[in-house]
């Protein structure tokens, strides 16, 4: 850190622990947001302050705390819960087509709509040539609006494909990676890619349940090679089919 | 306790997606520290209920969203604790808030029934680098954390002038980063 007389490490100690001037926040923020040195003292700080409690005697809570806790919870769904009735509706009313498929057939499907998508990464085309043995999903831009992506799930139910365009690059150590969030148990990963220049990818994915038993897909950010569960927020979510 | 405990990033992923038992999981390992900083800003032991249930509520629906780079979970958890009982506090009736200035300091901490092994670590190491720092910059500090005091308010109370309020802080949080860095900079959020 350079000399820390041309900075203002008296409000960032401040800042941290709550007891900046009304008034001062404006002048700080301003100065992190172009201090490169600043701002990381002040994300140290935060960490200080947020470990200070530790050093209390513990106090245990109520007994019945956590019941309280749990029943309000059951009113307040998280956001992708919330929006599990939505995947789940979609799910239902994707016009499958129902033929019967043999490999074979499959991989010339596969062939084809790769090579196909390589100029219609998305639009009617793709949605016309999914009109196969096949399921489409189509998930959209939760966190990333202009983003989207189709995924193609062959009937043998194991096996899929996914087009993708609109997200951004990720940095060296940062994957995308796709989730199948059953209807019930864990989350399962279906695929971890990067994106081209143009924020494209085409991915051959893993279906690791019955979409018939999915109530929805979600695309997260994680630390490379991938993580067990999600813990970035939703990119791409499944939507209702159109 | 399983042999591999389930790590608190991967808990909060699965709160996410609807998962009770994840919420459930990081409550019993941290619910107990929430409510302890709760009622030591204030007081009440109502109000410090209020404070928990915000707290792990808004973890659980995503108002509040989990940002690696303010460190470990549990102190993500406190700082959203802290925030809203300190709200609670600005909005009690002054003859209140004096009563919670007048809060003991904290007292030596013995080990929690439910603390995780490393947060049983954490607490004696965070214990250790308070007691380094001068009954000054301990009061400042905890007046401002505790107390939700402005620096201003602080020098007024102890009737010190605003810049030795000032020093005195900024110097106790440099003493605590040098004690503590190692401990907040294996949080598994970046330090820079």
């Amino acid at each position: 850190m350079t000399d820390s007389s041309e900075h203002i490490v008296d409000e960032l100690a401040a800042y941290a622990l709550g007891a900046l001037e009304t008034g001062e926040h404006a002048r700080v923020d301003e100065h992190v947001a172009t201090c490169a040195s600043c701002a990381s003292r002040l994300a140290e700080y935060r960490r200080l302050a947020g470990a200070l409690p530790l050093a209390l005697a513990p106090i245990t809570p109520p007994s019945d705390l956590w019941d309280a806790i749990r029943s309000e919870a059951r009113q307040r769904r998280p956001r992708v819960r919330m929006r599990s009735a939505i995947g789940t509706r979609w799910l239902r009313v994707a016009p499958w087509v129902a033929a019967a498929a043999v490999a074979a057939w499959l991989v010339t499907w596969n062939v084809r709509l790769q090579s196909e998508l390589a100029q219609y990464a998305q639009g009617p085309q793709v949605e016309k040539l999914a009109r196969r043995p096949a399921r489409l999903v189509i998930l959209s831009g939760a966190a990333q609006s202009q983003a989207s992506a189709r995924i193609f799930a062959a009937v043998d139910g194991q096996s899929g494909h996914m087009a993708i365009s609109g997200l951004p690059r990720l940095a060296a150590e940062r994957v995308y990676q796709l989730w199948f969030l059953p209807k019930a148990g864990p989350p399962l990963t279906a695929a971890t890619f990067t994106v081209d220049v143009d924020g494209r990818a085409w991915v051959v994915i893993k279906v690791p349940a019955d979409l018939d038993d999915t109530r929805s897909l979600i695309v997260t950010e994680e630390a490379a090679p991938g993580n067990r569960a999600p813990t970035g927020p939703s990119l791409l979510e499944a939507r209702e089919w159109r | 306790m399983s042999i591999e405990p389930v790590a608190d990033p991967e808990l909060l992923g699965r709160m996410r997606l609807g998962d009770e038992s994840a919420l459930e999981a990081l409550y019993v390992r941290y619910g107990g520290l929430v409510y302890t900083l709760a009622r030591r800003i204030v007081g009440d032991p109502e109000l410090a209920r209020e404070v928990v249930q915000d707290t792990f509520l808004r973890s659980w629906d995503g108002r509040d969203t989990y940002d690696p780079e303010r460190g470990r979970v549990p102190w993500w958890l406190m700082g959203i604790a802290r925030n809203r009982a300190i709200d609670l506090l600005r909005s009690r009736s002054h003859q209140a808030r004096l009563r919670e200035r007048a809060a003991p300091p904290p007292e030596i901490s013995t080990t929690h029934a439910r603390d995780p092994a490393d947060t049983v670590v954490a607490r004696r190491t965070v214990l250790d680098a308070l007691r380094e720092l001068s009954d000054g910059q301990r009061r400042a500090i905890e007046l401002a954390y505790y107390g939700g005091l402005t620096q201003t308010e602080i020098a007024n109370e102890l009737g010190e002038p605003l810049g030795t309020i000032k020093s005195r802080t900024r110097e106790a949080m440099e003493r605590l980063r040098k004690v503590l860095g190692p401990l907040i900079q294996s949080a598994g959020g970046r330090t820079s």
